[in-house]
């Protein structure tokens, strides 16, 4: 029989449609492919497949007054006797039409013995007289064409039944779909109860389909918008692919010579016939997008020709699409991926032709990676295949490791974090000590800004205690300067961060040593402008907007203050320079003289005014505008941690000046930043010491600790040491046999433990449980 | 509860039941009319709910029948009484939601759950999907096999709850999981014909109300009578999706026999409450008295997706929402007359079914024939 149908190659025609004149619930076409019929609430013929174009054969709704009988839900055509069609009515009545009934009505027999509307009907695909139904009361009734009434029922257990559908290569067996989720199969002769059961969606599944090839290789789709595919033939059944989709899946039909092609359409929101290849679940391998409202019907147009495809809708139009005017999503995919590893890595895939040799591959990342040399990523050429099976697809991924130490790796957040001191000293102090920090880290940005932080806000009251040497040894000066600097045409905005620091550091050599200033500074001021303090003077580096407002304020406002000379500084102008600054000073320039085109300034009049820089009757307050532009900056820059550090630090100085949302956004992303480095001790430091409400009700949530008794190893319910099964105490010391009262550790795989310095020393001797459970215990 | 209804209109639709004796809605019929009917509450047939302690009982029933929003439950106290909720007179569903704290002893001897069970419709039994639920299980075992053997008629349903804080694989995974320990123990209890339906369920979406509708349309012996004139109504109309809700609880205890969907069915649950709340401000008299769904309840909604819905009272209880295209609702007349044998349909299927509880002789079928003919004879061309 298969040979006799294989005449695909005799089928021929293109894309085309007909206006139907009411919405379409389903379509079947007769064995060979030359007639379609089309069956909906309000209508009910039959179509010729012409060349181009459809022609209307038959209309089978005929009578004065047409009945419910023929209100259809569904209709099949019988694949073996092409004059016989069935029909599932709205009402739950199963009607069969002869085409070969000489008179106008072709309706042949009629079964009501379902109370609710019929979903489905399905011929046996070799049996002539044999059709099932299945209802949405739940049953599924099995007709003998020759017979009046049903021969057998098969209960669903009063869900209703979406879908059946004889299984092609096993004569007996039938699947059905219910609205509950499950697929049941089904033996023919046994009605009392379903040979095998399984869960396959969440939500009804409403439909399924037998592989035409694959015995036992079931696809079902639900409204849970997924289709599956099951492999039936092995003892456990089994999902071997699954596609997601964007819609629920309303009806779902293997592509006829092609073992892993399905089409679906969907029941809601979308208009489309997708076919996808289920090994490849993500992109649809062809789309038909030529329906306005929902596609409630598909079918292949011949059982052995993929080329086909007949679609009924709800927009009252019959279509016939052609595979070769298919549209290919994949044509139109991105197929270009990047993303951002935790510690600065670079992932990158993209189509292979473009990366083609590991060479070209230097050259993009040369671009993107301006600045020196020494904060070149390595690239190495990871996969250079994927995806064999597409070949036009096929790409490449390339992981961009970040150098240890360079720029782009995060090694100073995890130390600095590390370092930091958020509480637990005098402010001063704690400044002191995060100035340290920073330097030590080489990054004197922030360290010049905890100091400046220091010295603004400590009490006027011992300022000698403060600034006494150690703060020169530091390198940092309070010092006011102003001076004056010209124009320099340099593009900042080309200039990266590494760049900006490295000024900082000249510039604070600079300021070390102003009286005899002679390097060139590569500080653009674009206009003269004062330096009002250290503050200022970073924020001015960074950005040129920022740099007009913040840098006119001072100016104004200081010269109108009698600053008295700090006489310690007076005496120490020039400190000695850190050790450290001093090769550093040329490099930087050297660089700056490639990378920014600076030239040396004629007239760099360097005015310096060695100040005290506050005065007892100027108030902290007064630098709190200047302190929350310096925040938002940082914050901005991405450096949350040390607007998270200061904002903690600084406490009540500083808190009411910024608003409580973006505070709460500062502590949340720091908070996010060290839970992913791993930082927990941080991350709860932080949490503790923030005045955040819902930052610190982060702490409160799921304070529940569930722990098993030692002794029976039950869960213990929380009613303090005593296991209430056993009543013994539970949190007993392994090793020294006594309670625990402070910091309790246990393996989780056996439930014993104890002190935690107890714990130590054991395992350091033993990998075993101290219990002598035999458990080998594992601690992390 | 925020929704008052007025007094018993003179034509309230009791729902008529498919157990055969004792407990039949003719009987609460009669009990409107009888107001010393010795024992009225035994009479309705109950809906039970069962689990283990905070599996999330007394939250369904408070979000399902109380508006309760589903955060507010997080503060309900543990419950430690059997709890009998009497809904009827507010729903068009006459059930009791027996609220049976977790931790009461079922075979306690003082506790009488023969005469629970004989009058129990059906039984829920709610199992917390994030927890540990062997216990559960066993728990649910116990249960449903003593009333089967009480009452072999009774619904099994078996509410696999709190499934929010599951993946999508993982809630599949459970309820197989589930499923397959709980009819093992039944078919070691050699117990194969009793049935058991499993729900995802949860308070968050509207799964909840999805489940419970399932399980008050199994109790409603007229659904298929409701669905095929929902069927024909939407088709004659040119709708694309109806539902008949309950309007206190936006349960549904029909639809017509296409697949719902969720959204849809959200939609038109918002819809309820909209109207409810703005005919609630407005919508009474100004002594307060009055109700704020009554027979001129109606309500369009056009949104801008070229989608209508389209609300309509049916009975007192009872609210037709529709789905329909800006397109078929410019034939509105068409619709209201539809909707007017509709209802006229529908009232009298109520009274069918009054009837035959009272007589008892005439089949179920009868009704669903008479009302077919009935509405078909004014069908109109669409």
């Amino acid at each position: 029989m298969e040979k006799m149908t294989r005449v695909s190659s005799t089928i021929s025609g293109c894309t085309m449609f007909c206006h139907l004149d009411a919405p379409a619930n389903a379509i079947s076409v007769c064995r060979d492919a030359t007639q379609v019929v089309v069956a909906g609430r309000n209508i009910f013929k039959i179509y010729g497949l012409e060349e181009d174009a459809f022609v209307e054969r038959l209309n089978l709704r005929v009578g004065r007054k047409p009945s419910l009988n023929f209100s259809c839900a569904d209709v099949m055509w019988h694949q073996m006797e092409e004059n016989l069609l069935a029909t599932a009515a709205t009402n739950g009545a199963v009607v069969t039409w002869n085409l070969a009934r000489p008179c106008r009505n072709k309706q042949e027999q009629l079964f009501t013995e379902h109370k609710r509307t019929v979903n489905k009907v399905c011929f046996h695909p070799t049996e002539v007289n044999m059709l099932l139904s299945g209802s949405q009361d739940g049953f599924m009734k099995c007709f003998d064409l020759r017979k009046k009434e049903s021969v057998s029922t098969f209960s669903g257990q009063s869900e209703s039944v979406r879908d059946v559908q004889f299984s092609i290569k096993d004569y007996f067996t039938f699947a059905a779909s219910f609205e509950n989720g499950n697929v049941q199969l089904w033996d023919i002769r046994r009605p009392d109860r379903y040979e095998r059961m399984f869960t396959a969606h969440t939500g009804p599944v409403f439909c399924c389909d037998w592989h035409p090839d694959d015995r036992g290789w079931l696809a079902t789709g639900g409204r849970d918008k997924m289709v599956k595919v099951w492999d039936m033939s092995t003892n456990r059944v089994k999902e071997i692919y699954c596609v997601q989709t964007i819609a629920s899946v309303a009806r779902v039909k293997w592509r006829p010579e092609r073992r892993y092609h399905l089409a679906t359409c969907s029941m809601m929101v979308d208009h489309n016939i997708y076919v996808w290849d289920v090994r490849r679940p993500f992109i649809p391998f062809a789309t038909f997008e030529e329906h306005r409202d929902v596609t409630t019907g598909i079918v292949w147009r011949h059982q052995h020709d993929p080329y086909f495809l007949l679609s009924g809708s709800k927009d009252s139009t019959l279509y016939q699409h052609m595979f070769k005017d298919a549209s290919r999503p994949v044509d139109r995919a991105n197929p270009e991926g990047l993303c951002f590893g935790l510690l600065g890595d670079l992932a990158f895939a993209a189509k292979e032709s473009l990366m083609s040799a590991p060479q070209s591959v230097g050259d993009v990342g040369r671009k993107t990676y301006p600045g020196g040399d020494r904060r070149y990523p390595i690239f190495f050429f990871k996969k250079p295949d994927v995806t064999e099976q597409f070949a036009q697809v096929s790409s490449a991924l390339s992981v961009f490791e970040s150098e240890a130490g360079s720029g782009v790796g995060m090694d100073w957040f995890i130390n600095t974090a590390q370092s930091y001191l958020l509480s637990g000293k005098p402010f001063v102090e704690l400044c002191e000590h995060n100035a340290q920090v920073a330097k030590r880290l080489n990054r004197p940005q922030e360290s010049t800004t905890w100091t400046m932080l220091r010295i603004m806000f400590s009490e006027p009251a011992n300022p000698s205690l403060s600034s006494n040497h150690n703060l020169n040894k530091s390198g940092n000066l309070p010092l006011v300067n102003s001076f004056s600097m010209k124009e320099m045409s340099a593009a900042l905005n080309e200039r990266n961060k590494e760049n900006r620091q490295d000024n900082l550091h000249s510039l604070e050599t600079n300021l070390n040593n102003n009286d005899e200033n002679e390097e060139t500074e590569g500080s653009e001021g674009q206009a003269e402008y004062l330096f009002g303090d250290a503050e200022l003077d970073d924020d001015d580096l960074y950005s040129m907007e920022h740099e007009n407002q913040a840098a006119e304020e001072p100016e104004y406002l200081l010269p109108q203050e009698a600053f008295p000379l700090r006489h310690e500084i007076m005496d120490h102008p020039s400190a000695p320079e850190p050790v450290q600054e001093k090769p550093e000073s040329p490099h930087v320039s050297g660089s700056e003289a490639e990378s920014t085109c600076l030239t040396p300034m004629e007239s760099f009049s360097l005015i310096s005014v060695s100040q005290l820089l506050f005065s007892p009757h100027l108030p902290p307050k007064f630098f709190c505008p200047i302190v929350k532009e310096m925040l938002c900056y940082y914050a901005e820059q991405g450096d949350v941690q040390m607007a998270v550090s200061v904002l903690i630090v600084l406490g009540d100085r500083i808190r009411k000046e910024i608003d409580e949302l973006t505070q709460e956004h500062w502590y949340m992303s720091y908070i996010d930043l060290l839970q992913r480095f791993e930082l927990w001790n941080v991350s709860n430091e932080v949490i503790k010491l923030s005045t955040c409400g819902p930052i610190m009700c982060l702490n409160q949530a799921s304070t529940t600790l569930h722990i098993n008794c030692s002794n029976c190893k039950r869960p213990m319910s929380n009613r303090g040491w005593i296991c209430d099964r056993c009543h013994q105490c539970a949190s007993v010391c392994a090793v020294c046999h006594h309670v625990v009262k402070g910091l309790f550790v246990w393996c989780q795989g056996c439930s014993h433990g104890g002190h935690l310095e107890h714990m130590m020393e054991w395992l350091k001797q033993s990998r075993h449980c101290p219990a002598g459970c035999g458990h080998l215990c594992e601690y992390t | 509860m925020s929704i008052q209804y007025e007094a018993p209109l003179a034509d309230s639709f009791g729902v008529a039941d498919s157990f055969p004796k004792d407990f039949g809605y003719g009987e609460e019929e009669e009990e409107e009319d009888i107001e010393d009917n010795p024992t009225p509450s035994d009479s309705k047939p109950r809906i039970l709910l069962m689990g283990l302690r905070r599996s999330g009982k007394s939250s369904i029933q408070k979000v399902v029948f109380h508006k309760m929003s589903p955060n507010e439950t997080l503060f309900l106290e543990s419950t430690n009484k059997i709890y009998k909720d009497d809904i009827s007179s507010s729903s068009f569903v006459n059930f009791q939601i027996w609220d049976f704290p977790g931790q009461v002893d079922f075979f306690d001897p003082t506790f009488d759950y023969e005469m629970i069970f004989r009058g129990t419709g059906a039984l829920i039994f709610v199992i917390d999907a994030q927890d540990d639920y062997v216990e559960a299980l066993g728990r649910l075992h116990l249960t449903v096999s003593r009333a089967y053997r009480v009452n072999p008629e009774i619904n099994f349903e078996v509410f696999i709850h709190k499934v929010d804080g599951l993946s999508d694989d993982h809630k599949i995974e459970t309820q197989r999981d589930i499923h397959q320990r709980a009819n093992d123990d039944l078919a070691d209890a050699s117990l194969e014909k009793l049935h058991l339906s499993f729900y995802l369920t949860s308070i968050y979406d509207h799964s909840i109300f999805e489940a419970f509708s399932k399980v008050v349309q199994k109790l409603l012996p007229q659904l298929p009578t409701l669905e095929n004139l929902l069927n024909i109504f939407i088709s004659n109309s040119g709708i694309e999706k109806a539902f008949l809700f309950d309007v206190v609880s936006k349960i549904y205890i029909a639809t017509d026999s296409s697949p719902v969907d969720m959204q849809s069915y959200e939609l038109c649950c918002d819809m309820i409450d909209v109207v409810i709340d703005v005919s609630c401000i407005y919508g009474l008299k100004e002594d307060g008295t009055g109700s704020a769904y009554d027979k001129e309840s109606m309500a369009i909604i056009r949104l801008n997706n070229t989608t209508v819905l389209y609300l309509k009272e049916v009975t007192k209880f009872l609210a037709l929402v529709c789905i329909l295209r800006e397109e078929s609702f410019e034939r509105k007349g068409l619709i209201d007359y539809n909707f007017h044998c509709f209802r006229k349909a529908i009232h009298e299927v109520f009274e069918v079914g009054v009837s035959t509880s009272r007589t008892s002789t005439q089949p179920a079928g009868t009704p669903l024939m008479k009302t077919v003919a009935l509405n078909g004879t004014p069908r109109s061309t669409v």
